[in-house]
């Protein structure tokens, strides 16, 4: 078996998949089926203002696994809908910050920038427009490069990184994240290291628990889920009812005023932000490639080198940061490259770099059947490795979801701003009561549902005090394995305690790992100034 | 030296008769289990029954155990509820099991490992006799493997790269094996680097990605040995592989303990003997019964049922909990 049979499996692995039902003689796979809910369900919620992509694929994710179960069979249809979500969500999610001014993630941030300003312009229409080109660029690019890369990649990352570089892999993937994500270094380092701390709890090479206090209950210690989604969702719908309390006596924010344009984009308008677009693409795909390194990194190289040039080159025209559709072209297209290319790390390493990568780790662990390793892109002589068949049924699904990106994107998009006039007072109830439903089921004992309502109220303080939950979640996710691996290249260079700086490329990224730390300190100094 | 060989030599003759204890032993619970078979099938469970697995969701171990607990629902409409209680060796599942009522609608499955050497180390309280053994399921095909791509093709050609000044890496998934890795370095006069990892899979992993140089599989290499991928080089049993019936065993190569070992469904303690032979019966029924899905999926990758039954393993986790004691007296007296 070739790479072309592992292609051509995989592509039928998602048409051929069981029957959903027929459509003019056409058998519908349900896989397929599925990608396209999931893509329609993520730019709904994307463009929902508060609501994000990784909170629909969480509570998503444990609906599905008990809709499909636990067989090899559910991989595909499972993933299919969490790419979906992915995607759409990516796709939608600057449809709060062009109009409304409410970024649902951070990246999205830098999308209201020059985003809001066309709105109150009256070019919403065309500023959700270039968002739309700019995005599903990005996306497609970097999919093709995952898709042309991953396998080799890959291969040759497995070959350079021993234990020892895999091990400071991980702490450089921690210290940038900690130091990139949020708007402080300080609060970064902290929230990565508390992530770290409940996930030591009760874990350990020990037959006893550690940190458990002697109790019983915490010396099985958090479940993954328990943990991520108390702080990431229970932790929002903390700070959503609490911030509806304190709104209730403030009067109505301002309405966006009604779209006064009808063009379409012109070629013209295309020439002006293909520049921006490209640039961005390739800054996206490359930061997505590096393991446990998210969009919010990529959308504000993309935006910075985007606004450096467009200052150098076009002094004349509309600078960045007062409506500029060459900003929104920049920050879009690069957070949206991230998607495909941060898949190589979740599938050659299993180091997710942002939380939607999580959630698709997450259901490879729940559902079985493929542990992304460097197993994966093997090709075994004479039998089949049929993780390979799904990475390459990956792969089609995320071509299709791109198709569809292409085609009813921009349409949904549009449409999906209704969303915007769903009340918080019952959907944050709904979205809590599903969340504990969810973490029940994966654990239950009801001292679950207290540590998840813990994990909220730590997600509800963290976001008071401006503290990104993210690095808190990606250390927690990765802890176990840091301190697997540490261990593993700890006895495996032979007890030898310097094993993090004797060896050149695990130096380096050590080194990489205090530069980054560095870096952020001097940056948030120099933002800290007048 | 002379008296630690002497004395490894009548711990090995120990082991061997244990061994032939134990399988006469199977043999006459199989056959008790079989004659009480009238009374046990008179039970069945109050209400669901709690199946705890000590193993990672969708690994090899918690497949068969959920495919157990299909077979059942299928043949005798029993509801059984199966929660993943993972962790410290099986040992935070003894520890729930441990307060459960003991009427048969908690069970756990194990490895006979957790009751043996994992409860011996921990000294957490617990010994075999707080749990009662129901059955056996499946052994293991506990083989020290390698890459082909290695060149070796005996466990002598290991010895010889040491002994040439090779630093091996030998990666294993639980401190007893950590213990057997070493007690046959200490054997052959070589060094490995010891390198801990959780299961076996990501031994393979490990292997085939170039951060290991050999290790311990037990059974997940079948396909690949047989494409001639990897190679077994040794049997960690006190029996021969079934694959590679020519790799010597461990007692061959001077370590007189072995990795003999059993997944293990168990419950609390002092449960009625009709229940226990109830439920043995039916989980070895299905494991054992072509048709079945747990079947097929033991004779994919473990080679087969086999079934140790009530009052026989019972003795089995008894002895293993025993052996460990020699075992641990060993590695730290060398």
């Amino acid at each position: 078996m070739g790479l072309t049979d592992y292609i051509w499996l995989g592509v039928l692995a998602v048409f051929q998949g069981p029957e959903a039902f027929d459509l003019f003689g056409l058998s519908v796979s349900i896989t397929v089926l599925m990608v396209v809910a999931g893509f329609i369900l993520g730019i709904v919620v994307g463009a929902t203002p508060g609501l994000a992509g990784p909170m629909a694929m969480a509570i998503a994710l444990p609906l599905l696994i008990s809709a499909f179960g636990f067989t090899p069979d559910a991989l595909l249809p499972v993933m299919g809908f969490l790419i979906g979500v992915m995607k759409g969500a990516t796709l939608g999610g600057a449809v709060p910050a062009i109009l409304f001014n409410t970024p649902g993630t951070p990246d999205a941030y830098l999308t209201t920038l020059d985003g809001h300003p066309m709105t109150r312009a009256g070019q919403a229409r065309k500023a959700l427009k270039i968002a739309h080109v700019s995005s599903a660029t990005g996306d497609t690019f970097s999919d093709v490069v995952l898709i042309l890369c991953a396998p080799f990649l890959a291969v040759v990352i497995e070959g350079y990184l021993d234990l020892p570089e895999k091990t400071a892999l991980l702490i450089l993937s921690l210290a940038f994240v900690a130091s990139v994500i949020g708007n402080s270094v300080g609060k970064g380092l902290i929230a990565m290291g508390l992530g770290l701390m409940a996930a030591y709890i009760g874990t350990g090479e020990d037959f006893y628990p550690r940190l458990s206090f002697g109790t019983q209950s915490l010396a099985r210690g958090f479940p993954v889920t328990t943990a991520v989604l108390g702080v990431l969702i229970l932790g929002e719908v903390f700070k959503s009812l609490d911030d509806l309390r304190r709104d209730r006596h403030r009067p109505d924010a301002p309405k966006a005023p009604k779209p006064t344009d009808h063009a379409a984009l012109s070629r013209a308008d295309l020439r002006r932000i293909a520049p921006y677009i490209a640039r961005s693409a390739v800054i996206g795909t490359a930061v997505g490639a590096l393991p446990g390194i998210g969009s919010t990194l990529a959308a504000t190289l993309g935006h910075t080198s985007g606004a450096r040039r467009h200052a150098r080159k076009h002094p004349d025209r509309l600078p960045f940061g007062k409506g500029a559709p060459e900003g929104i072209a920049a920050t879009e297209a690069a957070n949206s490259a991230v998607s495909g290319a941060n898949l190589i790390p979740v599938l050659s390493l299993g180091i997710p770099g942002n939380a939607a990568a999580v959630f698709l780790i997450l259901a490879t662990e729940s559902i079985g059947g493929f542990n992304p390793g460097p197993a994966v892109f093997r090709i075994p002589p004479d039998r089949i490795n049929p993780e390979l068949v799904v990475a390459f049924g990956l792969f089609t699904m995320m071509m299709l979801a791109n198709l569809m990106n292409w085609t009813i994107g921009g349409v949904f998009m549009r449409m999906a701003g209704v969303m915007a006039r769903a009340r918080k007072e019952f959907l944050m109830p709904m979205v809590l009561l599903l969340t504990l439903t969810v973490i029940y089921v994966q654990d239950p004992r009801m001292i679950a549902i207290c540590f998840a309502i813990g994990f909220g109220v730590l997600g509800y303080l963290m976001r008071r005090v401006g503290m990104s939950p993210l690095p808190f979640v990606i250390a927690f996710l990765l802890a176990r394995r840091l301190e697997d691996t540490a261990r593993q290249a700890f006895s495996a260079t032979g007890g030898d305690a310097w094993f993090l700086f004797t060896h050149p490329i695990a130096a380096l990224f050590m080194a990489l790992a205090v530069v980054s730390v560095g870096l952020s300190l001097r940056r948030s100094a120099g933002q800290q100034r007048p | 030296m002379h008296q630690q060989i002497f004395a490894s030599h009548k711990n090995a003759e120990k082991e061997y008769l244990v061994t032939w204890f134990i399988k006469a032993l199977a043999a006459t619970g199989f056959v008790a289990a079989l004659t009480t078979s009238v009374h046990a099938s008179d039970w069945s469970p109050s209400g669901p029954v709690k199946l705890m697995i000590a193993f990672a969701a969708g690994g090899g171990a918690d497949t068969q155990a959920r495919l157990i607990a299909e077979d059942l629902e299928a043949k005798l409409g029993w509801e059984l509820i199966p929660q993943q209680v993972t962790g410290k060796g099986g040992l935070n599942l003894a520890k729930a099991l441990h307060d459960m009522p003991a009427d048969g609608t908690a069970i756990g499955m194990v490895v006979t490992e957790t009751l043996g050497y994992n409860m011996r180390v921990a000294d957490a309280g617990m010994t075999p006799d707080d749990f009662t053994a129901i059955t056996t399921t499946s052994s293991f095909q506990m083989a020290v493997v390698a890459p082909s791509t290695k060149g070796w093709t005996s466990f002598a050609d290991v010895i010889a790269a040491a002994k040439s000044g090779e630093t091996l890496r030998f990666g294993v998934m639980s401190p007893k094996l950590a213990d057997l890795a070493y007690l046959v370095s200490e054997a052959q006069g070589v060094e490995f680097n010891i390198v801990s990892v959780r299961g076996g899979r990501e031994v393979m992993n490990g292997v085939i990605a170039g951060d290991m140089d050999l290790g311990f599989m037990a059974g997940i290499q079948g396909k690949a040995v047989d494409a001639g991928e990897m190679v077994n080089l040794a049997s960690a049993l006190s029996t021969p592989l079934i694959q590679t019936p020519d790799a010597p065993v461990f007692a061959d190569l001077g370590v007189p303990f072995n990795a003999d070992g059993y997944f293990l469904f168990i419950g609390p303690k002092d449960m009625p003997t009709a229940t226990r032979d109830a439920l043995a019966e039916a989980i070895s029924d299905v494991v054992s019964t072509e048709g079945y899905k747990s079947n097929a999926m033991i004779t994919a990758a473990f080679g087969g049922a086999t079934v140790i039954a009530g009052d026989a393993a019972q003795t089995l986790v008894t002895e293993g909990y025993d052996a460990a004691g020699a075992l641990l007296a060993t590695v730290e007296a060398e």
